[in-house]
């Protein structure tokens, strides 16, 4: 996904250098390894700052391991920054932008992001039914401390449209992809443990997210481009992407059959503007959608939020409030289910659709130029399937089967990697907060307006509100129904 | 030189009639699609049930 609403077009895959795919690979590695220091006895991210839910602000602030128990609070947060401060800074080195300018930014994005999920954490605002007499308060929004994560996407939203110069001012900071790839592989190792304790359960998820994501690509594709086509008379250089773009995966699917079709590079690029806009409408929707309607259906909530939410950012972040908002509604009803599998379930489907963008767009490559627009001497190249793959799927997998391996074949380390995994799972929680801040920023409603964006949203609207949306859920309902969570 | 407008660029596309090479295209991916949906979910009904 690119970093602008109205500028994304980012590095293509093609490049030589390092890009931020694979630099999330890197510094999700890199997090994932310290983590498991706890193996050898050395605690290497146990000071990494948590926030509780609070109703005294002074005593939110802890850490994430009791081996720094103690310390001023004050200090974790500050901890936290200076090190994802140095790692991100050597990133930016390595992708060649202007260190100083990002690492103004990178700082913005760091405390605006982390404020907002302090102000989530408040008891008000957090608190399940179940807690609210631990913390004497006699209602709460129960919306948990992921509340956060709807805070910072409001507090990015504000500064994008109405603070132009402040969020100029943070732009090279403004990175959602490659925080929300860095969380997905971080995320990684986490489910790794869940998937390892219930393994028929996950192997049941990941064979139903590849039947999901197949059906939803055959399907989606075609309807979006026959109604682009037939309805409002796009040319097929512009409903090819268009399609693409709302029925896969947003913006890397827009660029990837842009390219693939031979389109103007514009055509995606301004495709790839409204995905971003849209993705941001449905993260602000869908989530207390499947919370209203879907919470005895946890995992098809899941599936959903994967399938018809575009952008990997958007996507992940709708799977961590839905399994907020369903946790706690459930929690209500006496039913605790077990962390991450909703949002589990979110994230792999989203994973196998990225993973098969290279391979539709090979697809559509070979359609186009043997069938629709003919031209000599255009071969297709094989390896188009690899330099489009996102390769943070790489690490996701690393990750994960590390960690699934660890717990499957030791059963007796699965105590120590649930603690390793835990402390990066910090980490990921604030990668995804400064995503949902970041989406926000980037998300500029006026802008888009003022480009006279008109017929392309009508079709967008059309096809994302009246099919996408439903028949996503419906395929969801297809593969995960009757499927629920392990209790904790 | 000015960043090109999405309005203009959608006032210039010119209309193109739908080949019937593209239909073919749409169907077929449509009648797959809803061909691997029940035989999928059979598939996963039938050996995954958890």
């Amino acid at each position: 996904m690119p970093n602008s609403a109205s500028a994304p077009a980012s590095p293509p895959a093609t490049a030589r250098r390092l890009n931020e795919d694979w630099l999330s690979v890197a510094i999700g590695l890199l997090i994932f390894l310290l983590s498991l220091g706890l193996f050898f006895g050395a605690d290497l991210l146990g000071w990494v700052v948590t926030t509780a839910v609070w109703t005294n602000p002074g005593g939110a602030l802890g850490c994430v391991s009791k081996a720094y128990a103690g310390w001023n609070r004050l200090f974790y947060l500050a901890a936290t920054y200076v090190f994802l401060l140095v790692v991100m800074a050597a990133g930016a080195r390595l992708l060649r932008l202007d260190v100083k300018r990002f690492l103004r930014g990178f700082t913005a994005v760091f405390f605006v992001s982390y404020l907002a999920w302090f102000m989530g954490s408040w008891a008000y605002i957090a608190a399940t039914p179940d807690k609210r007499g631990a913390f004497g308060i006699g209602w709460s929004m129960s919306l948990t401390p992921e509340a956060g994560f709807i805070i910072a996407l409001i507090l990015g939203l504000l500064i994008g449209n109405f603070l132009p110069k402040t969020a100029a001012a943070m732009q090279e900071g403004i990175r959602p992809e490659l925080y929300i790839k860095t969380a997905i592989v971080i995320l990684g190792g986490f489910l790794g443990v869940t998937a390892a304790e219930q393994l028929k359960l996950a192997t049941a998820m990941m064979f139903q997210g590849i039947c999901a994501i197949l059906v939803a690509y055959l399907v989606f594709w075609a309807v979006v481009y026959f109604v682009a086509r037939k309805y409002f008379k796009f040319s097929r250089e512009w409903a090819a992407p268009l399609a693409s773009g709302i029925s896969i995966c947003g913006v890397s699917a827009a660029i990837a059959t842009g390219s693939a079709i031979r389109a103007r590079p514009i055509v995606p690029v301004m495709v790839s503007s409204l995905v971003v806009i849209f993705a941001v409408v449905e993260l602000m929707l869908l989530p207390f959608a499947a919370q209203a309607f879907l919470s005895h259906q946890p995992m098809v909530a899941g599936a959903w939020m994967g399938l018809a939410v575009k952008t990997d950012g958007a996507a992940v972040a709708s799977g961590a409030i839905t399994e907020a908002l369903i946790r706690a509604k459930a929690l209500s009803e006496g039913v605790h289910y077990q962390a991450g599998w909703i949002m589990g379930v979110s994230a792999t489907v989203k994973v196998f659709i990225d993973a098969f963008i290279g391979v539709w767009a090979f697809l559509l490559a070979w359609i186009w130029s043997a069938k629709i627009e003919h031209r000599e001497g255009d071969r297709v190249r094989a390896r188009e399937i690899w330099e489009r793959f996102p390769k943070f799927i790489f690490g996701y997998m690393a990750t994960f089967l590390a960690v699934f391996a660890i717990c499957f074949y030791s059963p007796s380390l699965v105590a120590k990697t649930k603690a390793a995994m835990g402390e990066a799972n910090v980490l990921r929680s604030i990668f995804f907060v400064m995503t949902f801040f970041s989406i926000g920023v980037v998300s500029n409603f006026r802008k888009l307006w003022e480009e006279g964006i008109g017929r392309l949203a009508l079709v967008y609207v059309l096809c994302l509100f009246g099919f996408i949306i439903w028949v996503g859920l419906g395929i969801s309902w297809l593969f995960f129904h009757g499927i629920r969570p392990p209790l904790a | 030189m000015d960043k090109p407008k999405i309005a203009d660029e959608l006032s210039k596309m010119e209309y193109e009639p739908l080949l019937a090479v593209e239909k073919q295209l749409i169907v077929w991916s449509i009648v797959s699609g809803l061909l691997l949906a029940v035989l999928l979910a059979w598939v996963s009904r039938s050996f995954l049930a958890t």
